[in-house]
């Protein structure tokens, strides 16, 4: 009976010394360090700036060191809720605008509204950008910069096939486009537009300037509209204009793989329908024949819509060093820096420092995904990649698949 | 015959027994300490959690909490009234019945093959098992994706190139089940060598006199393997099934990064993805650990059957 009694003791204190290391080890493990996770675009498209502001933070912070975490959009959300459960939250996070809504209703990030004044141009935030990083009246998230869709083409392509007007409307941009593809029929693998079949940014703005939408919310309930005449219509002719201009392999890929820059880079499309930012990497080789022109509209004269991406940065509520973050914040989203931003090719947070630039220009008309808490699971759950490779590949109709991704996504909304 | 012990005074006889007896007692109390130690620290505690869990509400208001909500059986309610839930699981048990099956045959046929094949054959093909073998699944999948690329992939490629008909661009996870095909391929190949090589050695331990006298007998091949070597190694063979089941039942790494996070949809859910979106993507780890557990409870329960019949067959020999 006693051993048995003895063999319990030294179970009990073996466990509880495994459990003592583990909650140990758990802790933070350096005082005067900021973390901060900024998403891969910052690490390919402008590491100068972030090291920019980190210098003028250590200089008002001697002592400090900051750890940039560059993260993919792909797994960062499911990262971060590790480092939630694990109270080892970075101090400073890079959203997507259309991520930010399931967390600050869930209370996952500081208050910031008493700290606005610290950022520059906080007075004249691009509207937009600053609705996504606002909930309950309040301030959680500190616009970094935004992005409208234009095209990015080749000069001289376009010019060999007889083009040498950027299109007025999307009847004459689709022609334009065949003239181009017949050009260039010899090429293997080679489409006039290169796009991502299931790319539901250039699809959903199709929708948009058809006078469709995606949902809207109805005695307090989220309703799906993808299946309206309007919408239909816009799908239908996302389907034309993608038939008329792709190579047939491309229906079921999505915006990231192949990136339609590198397709671009390759020369084997004329054309991309992207961010701004797409000429960093159109390749050395077509760098002197790559310009830019807003997407047109199906009604003549005037641009179609597109999606108003964008980042807002955010302070995790766990963070041990709020005001520190504020700081790097701030220094982040400066007037210089986000003038450099801009010279980038984006777009920056405030109105006061907009340009006229095309990508400017398209963001004039722009659209938004439905600012739902759960909007975050439709695009996780894949339902509008889903609809536009059944489209495209004719597995089902335009109105048969609309309806399916519509009844989707009003049941993903409305979830309590 | 009076013994030395009965004729000593009865109270030494006995205190000197339970020291003995307590010293012997605690051996294998000591002996199974450092097993009990460390399955109670690396099981014990998880699968307390995960029960407790799965009574709870726990998304991500409770993660920030670090404190979740009892709601009783509700997560359980919730899964098993889930039309995804059945079809998953349906889906489930025909690609684990079709991977375990083409797993066990091409795997057994590859041992009987390295039987007969001369000894450099033999060493050719076990090398080149244990090449696959020693592939981490991560970099599988990635070979993968890039011999089945639709835009410039081997595969396509080579098809082509026999005159097999027009492969240019031919996207092979165009539907559910071409990709559930691709995943089963890779997860196949991956399985082979771990099977094969353990069948042949199962193999190496049926009497070649035994064949050589079913043979004189007038036997034919097939009599021969089913009557003579298959009871000799079916033991091994339940070994390898059962534990096929559970490996393919909660596959998870090679669909998800095979298809891909972007086109996983509930049509093609695995029951690992399934808990995966519902639990991880869609911050709800109450939900779950429902569904761990059920998944817990139907690998048991298939299980069971094998369990079974091992013990059987330890009761025979």
């Amino acid at each position: 009976m006693r051993a048995r009694v003895f063999v319990a003791a030294m179970l009990a204190a073996a466990l509880g010394v495994v459990a003592a290391t583990a909650s140990a080890s758990s802790g933070r493990a350096q005082a005067n360090k900021l973390t901060v996770w900024l998403q891969v675009d910052a690490q390919n498209g402008w590491p100068d700036i972030v090291a920019a502001a980190t210098q003028q933070f250590q200089q008002q912070n001697p002592g400090w060191t900051v750890d940039v975490q560059y993260q993919q959009w792909t797994d960062h959300l499911q990262k971060f809720d590790a480092t939630i459960a694990g109270s080892d939250t970075p101090d400073v996070i890079e959203m997507g605008n259309t991520e930010m809504t399931k967390y600050m209703a869930a209370g996952a990030f500081s208050d910031l509204t008493g700290s606005k004044s610290k950022f520059e141009n906080s007075g004249t935030w691009l509207a937009g950008l600053a609705k996504s990083g606002m909930y309950g009246g309040k301030v959680y998230g500190v616009p970094y910069y935004a992005g409208s869709r234009v095209i990015t083409y080749r000069t001289d392509l376009f010019k060999k096939a007889g083009v040498t007007k950027p299109p007025t409307s999307l009847a004459q941009f689709q022609a334009d486009l065949v003239k181009v593809g017949a050009q260039q029929k010899g090429v293997k693998g080679f489409s006039p537009l290169y796009v991502g079949g299931e790319d539901w940014y250039t699809a959903l703005s199709f929708v948009f300037d058809y006078g469709g939408s995606i949902a809207t919310t109805h005695a307090g309930k989220w309703v799906g509209t993808l299946n309206s005449p309007q919408s239909v219509a816009g799908l239908t002719a996302f389907k034309n204009f993608f038939d008329a201009t792709q190579s047939k392999a491309t229906a079921t890929l999505d915006g990231s793989a192949p990136f339609p820059y590198t397709v671009f880079s390759q020369g084997l499309t004329a054309a991309n329908y992207g961010p701004a930012w797409y000429t960093c990497c159109t390749g050395a080789k077509y760098k002197a024949s790559t310009a830019q022109f807003v997407m047109p509209s199906h009604t003549p004269g005037k641009a179609m819509p597109g999606f108003l991406g964008g980042s807002d940065l955010a302070v995790p509520a766990q963070s041990n060093s709020k005001a520190q973050a504020i700081q790097w914040l701030a220094d982040f989203t400066s007037t210089a820096n986000e003038r450099a931003l801009e010279v980038k090719g984006n777009i920056p947070n405030a109105t006061n420092l907009l340009g006229d630039s095309v990508n400017e220009r398209a963001a004039a008309r722009s659209w938004f995904i439905p600012q739902a808490k759960h909007w975050v699971d439709v695009e996780n759950g894949n339902i509008l990649k889903t609809m536009l490779s059944q489209i495209l590949t004719g597995q089902l109709s335009v109105k048969q698949a609309a309806t399916v991704a519509s009844q989707n996504i009003a049941q993903t909304l409305n979830e309590s | 015959m009076a013994t030395a012990a009965e004729t000593t005074p009865k109270w030494s006889r006995r205190r000197a027994l339970t020291w003995r007896r307590v010293g012997r007692g605690a051996v294998p109390y000591g002996l199974i300490f450092p097993v009990v130690a460390a399955l109670g620290a690396i099981l014990a505690y998880p699968i307390y959690s995960l029960v407790r869990l799965s009574f709870q509400k726990y998304g991500l208001f409770e993660l920030i909490n670090h404190h979740g909500v009892g709601v009783g059986l509700h997560n359980f309610g919730s899964v098993l009234h889930d039309s995804v839930f059945w079809h998953t699981l349906v889906r489930t048990i025909v690609f684990t019945v079709a991977n375990v099956g083409l797993t066990m045959l091409i795997g057994t046929s590859l041992a009987l093959l390295l039987v007969r094949v001369s000894a450099w054959v033999r060493i050719l093909v076990t090398a080149g098992l244990v090449l696959v073998w020693s592939m981490p699944q991560v970099v599988a999948v990635q070979v993968w994706i890039w011999l089945t690329n639709s835009q410039n992939g081997v595969v396509n490629y080579v098809l082509t190139q026999l005159h097999l008909g027009d492969y240019i661009e031919h996207n092979w996870y165009v539907t559910p089940f071409s990709q559930l095909a691709m995943v089963t391929t890779l997860i196949v190949w991956g399985a082979l060598p771990f099977v094969a090589i353990t069948i042949y050695a199962a193999l190496s331990q049926v009497p070649a006199e035994l064949i050589e006298a079913a043979e004189i007998d007038g036997a034919r091949s097939w009599n021969v393997f089913r009557d003579v070597t298959m009871p000799v190694i079916r033991p091994v063979l339940l070994i390898l099934t059962s534990l096929s089941i559970l490996w393919d039942f909660g596959v998870f790494t090679q669909p998800y990064l095979l298809i891909g996070q972007g086109h996983i949809v509930p049509s093609n859910y695995l029951m690992g993805i399934y808990l995966f979106e519902q639990g991880y993507v869609k911050t709800d780890f109450g939900r779950g650990a429902a569904i761990s557990i059920l998944m817990l409870a139907i690998i048991a329960v298939m299980s069971v059957f094998y369990v079974r019949k091992m013990v059987r067959l330890g009761d025979v020999q």
